[in-house]
């Protein structure tokens, strides 16, 4: 290890000395800069001073002290080091193996870890760092869900001991689990937010637990000690922040709203696609750190290439570099960070970017000093170039904020750090070379990029091109070879030399085996042909050339859009106060069964009145519906769609505590098809692996909403159940027979009941540990409450009869069985149990569980009396599934009660008819404009109405896509440009 | 299935069928009883229809008709019409009368149940099978035929898939004891799956795979007509190359199997140099190969219409709409049912979504009859109803792609079919289980 670090930093130590006393001066003045204090206040001509690793003094007449050494800085510009808000810095193969200790049964919950504990000084990329001007940073670890504290640390060289800033600054959170880290619970989106919840809980029972316990160890049993959990309550209670790794703005939105729920101090490392929520950020004021990882251009090399660029990619493409300066203009501060960036030597280039791209010079300086000072409790000691702070530094040439800015040396805690060496001497250029006999004299000139030198050289009329000349500015040696048949030769001639700053001094090694010495001598040259400048930065992640970015093309104007995608909307549709659709033909669904040519009044989105001839209010929007049929908005009751993170969580068989509504997914182009044809709401659910499965989300498809916003207001919640197949297929889980399956379903509900009635206890009489909050079991109680509805996949009538008996043993209901493939089987046995069921038309013989399947199911659960719908389980059938009622015409149905399949029945066993399902007065204003019979083959969705705003129009989407198509020309132009 | 449903005046009229009161029938009531459905035997009476409208596809519609079927086949069609004396005259007053439908691509007959390996014959082991005929391996008893036939499609063209040549699809028809009773066609067209343009590599090895196999089918084609030649020359026998000398004498088509505007570019240029005839699969990017597949009178055969797009910025109607932008290119195209064989049943929801998005609804109902006829050649045989073809059709309450109606009875070469399906059964028998429960 080197020492360098014992040379300057002048503070005491607990490590001895071995050997000499190293003593070096730390006293240094640099004069004669350009010193920018602070963001927005700059001195020019003036002296820094810095003794034993802090500033001393700066100021534009300082005098030198007599005892510092001394550097000349006259047209360099000093800055305040930089702070990396997010690092992995020190964190590099964090630990994966099964942990010691009494710490949590997951190991995706590691509160516990430390960054400073944890930190490995050796190889942590601190350099790197450096190398574009930052000089601390906070560790952050990186891996789990709960992945332990950050801390801040000094990006110097030497033992963490030394260099850490501050401890404990955050802890931190991915919504993420990591696959390193094990594949068992949870392996979901979901999952991982309701172990998260699930924590939180536990965190704060931890605490009492332990307490009580402490109070009167001899009376009470012994709770568990838990350091994950003890660790986690100062961030739990809200007294430490926890720093949040959204890898996309939905999971900032999905952070936001735990925040709320638990009311903790949330900061956020964002994606790069925050302007795509600027106004949330703007109103939730939360922390947010910013990464400049810009995605890559596209690959579009051939038009058929192109075909499969979506335009939300290109989109994000384009305005990805535009994020910082968005959120700039939005009002909402921000800490940059290296984070996502493959190679943090690619900082400065994108930084740069950023800039170009609109973000001012001095908010950026302030998103890399004072605002993770700030935000890391460091604005004592950091952040800006003020006496009495730690002596952390860039030395710079030119604007570091604009192409050509260099990063030339980097102080931090007074020790120097060489990145672009101050008096780095170019080989490039044109030399007057002579050998030491004076025999031949000549020109060689050198040219091309530092990494790919170009060498020509002229002896009298020869003109001679070299091979391609060696060149580093650390060694400073120069190698040449070119053929020597021109100059009567025969073989190859080697040149090498060392170079200064205006001579060469070098020596040849001749075809025949002689050697001769020669000597060089710069020939001045003017300005305009010095050779290109090429920043020392590697280069940007997104650039092949990374020179002087070409003259910019013409930038599309983009319009803010949600979601930003292909059909996104730039506002939520109006909402009229009347709507008025006049002289259709009205399928109310309700009591007023079908109406020739009458009226729908619609007013502050509900349904006001259906009949003939309704006078307008006055500024109604009317609609002449003539020809035209009007039904309330279809419903799905079963869909997949639009969730993040897989829709099974399949860590556990027994997973009721996940929600779906966690995960509702904003950019989803089904939900646009969706409500082209029709689809109003839709039973989002959670997938089949589970024997109690996750709670599922009732939407409205109010496509360009947020994902909270597409919540049915007051929906009931319900559950996912499985049975047969699905829930057995996993041999290494508990069941692997529909046998097992009725008894972990069993078991489950008794332990429901038990930790009811320990709950119940306790509320009584609060002595000794208190219970802790499951989760899961609570919703299982819940279940036994009715509070949430049992919808149930299943297939074959004896698994579907083995549920029925079994609730009615336990005491709970199943409102639905969905598949049901075979329910027609059992339709008595539903009628008089009071199940509904939720079948498909026309699947079949996917599975041998599917094998009997009747297009005629639906049928005949109607005919025994069974409230009966119809689900897409599909995103495509989703878009039509008035054709699917039309089916069970086919298969024999009356047309309304075909109808009612994915209108009013769908909304009884969802239990939101009191607000769907019909166009009867008081109801939501969901109604859908059909081009003829809703059932019949020939007919289209023209419009589609939610909440009494139309979502969408037929019309407007033959616009709508004409748009989408030039935004993707201009974006693709773009693209080529780029390329 | 042993479940006889006791209470026959339960039962629509459709199972009892048209002709059950004359000699020539009494299947279908019988059908009930059995495992399966019970095949009909040979039409040996003339049969005349009465009254119906008769949508003959080629030959426009007739109001009131008469249809005559003598011996399997159509002898008569018009408003007056001669007939025998023993001919059985069937009053379908209000009815409608149109060929029966064609499903241009499935897998029919080879695959019973997804998820049960051993009940799927679809892709044979190796890449290059052009020997494998689908028609050997048609399950006559297979469930879905029967939900096929009371949707009105009575004629399948069932094909093998995977690989990159898959083996010989074959038309069937919907009615028989055996497969071999079944064919209406053999080897209509020789299945290639036209690989993923997605990866340079991959891609270039497999087209060069595909050109080594034609070449060394030619080569073979060369060698064993030398050795017929000269009896000094052996040639032994390639079961592979022989199946491929119809398809390089231009006997049989191919069938390509390509979605994207590379592959469908690749693959035309590909038959070009080939000189083989070009059926197109699947061409979801057709439209962009338009007017080379018109000029070069390639037929489409569309996998599915009741799809969504690809692409996200497409326009959601992009495939609802993409038959009607056929037609206006002037391509000749069918449409099929998804070619999953228990999809059979919805082709006529799948032409039927192409009339609500542009579509002019008798072209519509030519992709699903005469079209497929023509591509596959046995419009000599189906496809219309016109003098001289099988007398293959329904006999429907309205326009057969239309959700609401219903195939009221179906004749296969003049043999009136069992429309009481294993799904319909299923229907009845338990249907008897509420009917005694409400009893009890």
């Amino acid at each position: 290890m080197g020492l360098g670090w014992h040379a300057t930093a002048a503070s005491e130590r607990t490590e001895p000395v071995e050997g000499l006393r190293q003593n070096t001066p730390s006293v240094h003045a640099f004069t004669g800069a350009t010193v920018v204090i602070s963001p927005g206040e700059t001195l020019e001509n003036a002296t820094l001073v810095i003794r034993n690793g802090l500033i001393e003094s700066v100021g534009a007449g300082i005098s030198v002290p007599t005892d510092a050494r001394v550097w000349d800085l006259e047209g360099k510009t000093i800055y305040a080091g930089f702070i990396d808000a997010h690092a992995t810095v020190g964190q590099q193969n964090p630990r994966t193996e099964s942990e010691r200790g009494a710490v949590s049964w997951n190991p995706q919950l590691r509160s516990h870890l430390d960054a400073a504990g944890e930190y490995n000084a050796d190889g942590d990329g601190a350099g790197a760092l450096r190398s574009q001007g930052f000089t601390a940073a906070l560790s952050v670890p990186t891996l789990g869900i709960w992945r332990g504290r950050a801390a801040a640390v000094s990006l110097n060289e030497g033992p963490v001991r030394e260099r850490l800033l501050r401890g404990e600054v955050a802890q931190s959170l991915s919504l993420r689990r990591s696959r390193e880290l094990g594949t068992g619970y949870p392996t979901s989106g979901m999952g991982a937010i309701a172990f998260i919840r699930q924590t939180f809980l536990d965190a704060d029972w931890h605490d009492r637990a332990r307490a009580a316990h402490a109070e009167n160890p001899a009376g009470t049993p012994r709770p568990e000690t838990n350091a994950a959990l003890a660790a986690l309550a100062p961030a739990a209670r809200g007294e430490q922040p926890i720093l949040l790794e959204a890898l996309s703005d939905d999971e900032i939105l999905r952070g936001l709203r735990l925040a709320g729920e638990f009311s903790f101090d949330l900061w956020i490392l964002g994606s790069g696609h925050e302007y795509r929520i600027a106004d949330v950020l703007a109103e939730a004021g939360r922390p947010l750190i910013l990464p400049v990882n810009f995605p890559s251009t596209p690959g579009a090399a051939t038009p058929e290439e192109a075909l499969g660029l979506s335009l939300e990619e290109l989109r994000h493409w384009h305005l990805a570099p535009e994020n910082p300066a968005r959120l700039a203009a939005a009002g909402i501060p921000f800490a940059l960070t290296t984070h996502g960036l493959g190679r943090p030597g690619n900082f400065l280039a994108n930084l740069r970017k950023a800039v170009q791209r609109g973000l001012d010079p001095e908010t950026a300086l302030e998103a890399l000093t004072t605002r993770p000072a700030a935000l890391l409790g460091l604005e004592a000691t950091h952040g800006t170039l003020e006496a009495g702070k730690a002596a952390n530094f860039i030395v710079a040439e030119g604007d570091l904020f604009a192409s050509g800015g260099k990063v030339v040396d980097v102080w931090v805690d007074g020790v120097r750090h060489r990145v672009g060496d101050l008096d780095e001497i170019d080989a490039r250029g044109e030399w007057r070379v002579v050998s030491a006999n004076r025999g031949v004299e000549g020109t060689l000139t050198i040219g091309g990029r530092p990494d790919r030198l170009t060498g020509t050289l002229v002896i009298g009329e020869e003109r001679i091109r070299t091979e391609r000349p060696r060149y580093r500015s650390d060694g400073r040696r120069l190698r040449v070879a070119f053929p020597g048949e021109k100059l009567g030769m025969e073989g190859t001639v080697r040149l090498s030399a060392i170079v200064s700053r205006e001579t060469l001094l070098g020596w040849a090694e001749l075809p025949d085996g002689e050697r001769a010495e020669w000597t060089g001598e710069r020939v001045p040259r003017s300005e305009e042909d010095k050779p290109d400048e090429t920043p020392q930065e590697e280069e940007p992640d997104d650039e092949r050339d990374s020179g002087d970015p070409p003259a910019e093309p013409e930038r599309p104007q983009l319009a803010d859009i949600r979601p930003a995608m292909e059909y996104g909307r730039a506002a939520p549709p109006d909402s009229p106060e009347h709507v008025l659709v006049r002289n259709a033909t009205i399928w109310t669904m309700g009591e007023d069964g079908v109406l020739e040519e009458a009226d729908l009044l619609v007013s502050r989105g509900k349904v006001v009145q259906i009949g003939r001839g309704i006078a307008a209010p006055s500024g109604a929007v009317e609609i002449d519906a003539e020809g035209r049929h009007v039904t309330p908005g279809l419903i799905d009751a079963h869909l997949h769609a639009g969730v993040f993170g897989g829709v099974n969580e399949v860590g556990h068989a027994v997973v009721p505590e996940v929600r779906i509504g966690d995960v509702l997914h904003l950019n989803n182009i089904w939900m646009y098809r969706q409500i082209a044809g029709g689809l109003t709401t839709a039973h989002v659910m959670h997938g089949s692996a589970n024997p109690i499965g996750g709670q599922n989300q009732t939407i409205k498809l109010r496509w360009g909403q947020l994902p909270e916003k597409l919540k049915f207001e007051d929906a009931p919640r319900t559950v996912k159940f499985a049975l047969g197949e699905n829930v057995k297929r996993r041999t290494s889980r508990y069941p692997n027979t529909r046998m097992g399956t009725e008894q972990i379903i069993a078991d489950h509900f008794r332990a429901a009941r038990d930790y009811q009635s320990r709950r119940a206890e306790w509320e009584t009489n609060p002595n000794g540990v208190p219970p802790r909050r499951d989760l899961r079991l609570e919703a299982i109680a819940d279940m036994l409450e009715d509070d949430i509805l049992i919808q149930c996949h299943s297939y074959r009538q004896d698994e579907i009869l083995m549920l029925m008996r079994l609730s009615e043993d336990h005491g709970f209901h199943i409102k639905a069985f969905h598949h049901g493939v075979e329910a027609y089987k059992v339709a008595p046995e539903l009628a008089d149990y009071g199940a509904g069921a939720v079948v498909w038309t026309d699947w079949s013989s996917f599975k041998i569980e599917a094998y009997d399947a009747t297009t005629r199911n639906a049928r005949l659960l109607h005919e025994a009396g069974v409230l009966t719908s119809l689900h897409s389980d599909n995103n495509q059938i989703a878009t039509r599934m008035n054709w699917e009622a039309a089916k069970m015409v086919r298969a024999g149905m009356e047309e309304e009660d075909a109808l009612a399949l994915v209108t009013l029945n769908t909304a009884k066993l969802l239990g939101i008819d009191h607000r769907v399902g019909s166009l009867e007065p008081g109801k939501d204003a969901d109604f859908v404009i059909w081009n003829g019979h809703p059932l019949s083959t020939f007919t289209r969705a023209d419009q589609t109405w939610i909440d009494g705003r139309k979502y969408f129009d037929i019309d407007e989407d033959r616009e709508a896509r004409r748009q989408v198509e030039r935004e993707r020309a201009a974006l693709l132009q773009l693209v080529l440009k780029n390329n | 299935m042993t479940h006889n449903p006791p209470n026959h005046s339960a039962v629509p009229s459709a199972v009892t069928g048209l002709l059950t009161a004359g000699c020539l029938l009494a299947s279908a009531a019988v059908a009930t009883a059995g495992p399966g459905l019970l095949p009909a035997p040979r039409q040996i009476e003339p049969v005349a229809l009465i009254g119906a409208t008769l949508h003959t596809v080629s030959g426009g519609v007739i109001e009131n008709g008469i249809l005559l079927m003598e011996d399997g086949k159509i002898t008569a069609i018009g408003t007056e019409v001669d007939f025998p004396d023993d001919t059985w005259q069937i009053d379908v007053s209000g009815k409608h009368v149109f060929p029966g439908l064609i499903d241009a691509h499935s897998q029919l007959g080879l695959h019973e149940i997804g998820a049960v390996s051993m009940t799927v014959d679809v892709e044979e082991f190796g890449r290059i099978n052009p020997n494998v005929r689908a028609e050997v391996a048609f399950h006559p008893e297979s469930r879905h035929i029967g939900t096929a036939r009371s949707s009105g499609v009575l004629v399948a063209v069932s094909a093998p898939d995977g690989g990159l040549i898959s083996g010989l699809s074959a038309a069937m028809q919907l009615e028989g004891w055996t497969w071999e009773e079944m064919i209406l066609r053999r080897a209509t067209g020789l299945i290639i799956n036209w690989p993923s343009a997605n990866n340079e590599t991959t891609y270039e090895r497999a087209l060069r795979d595909l050109r080594d196999a034609f070449a060394d089918a030619r080569a073979y084609r060369a060698a064993r007509q030398a050795s017929d030649e000269d009896d000094s020359l052996r040639h032994e026998f390639d079961s592979r190359w022989e199946a491929m000398i119809p398809v390089l004498a231009g006997d049989v088509p191919v069938m390509v199997a390509a979605d994207d505007v590379r592959q469908i570019q690749d693959a035309i240029v590909w038959a070009e140099e080939e000189d083989v005839r070009l059926i197109l699969l699947g061409g979801r990017d057709a439209l962009q190969v338009g007017e080379q597949l018109a000029a070069r009178d390639i037929p489409v055969v569309l996998s599915s219409v009741l799809n969504s797009p690809a692409r996200a910025w497409e326009p959601y109607d992009a495939v609802y709409s993409m038959p009607a932008k056929l037609r206006e290119a002037g391509i000749l195209f069918a449409i099929a049912g998804t070619s999953a064989a228990a999809n059979v049943n919805r082709l006529s929801h799948e032409a039927g979504a192409a009339v609500a998005y542009g579509l002019p609804v008798e072209e519509a109902l030519r992709a699903v009859t005469l079209n497929p006829a023509r591509i596959f050649g046995i419009d000599d045989r189906v496809g219309s109803l016109e003098v001289g073809k099988d007398a293959t059709l329904l006999i429907t309450d309205g326009h057969p792609l239309e959700y609401a109606t219903t195939v009221h009875h179906a004749f296969i070469a003049g043999r009136e079919i069992d429309l009481n399906d294993a799904q319909r059964r299923f229907y009845h028998k338990y249907s008897e289980k509420v009917r005694q429960r409400a009893v009890r």
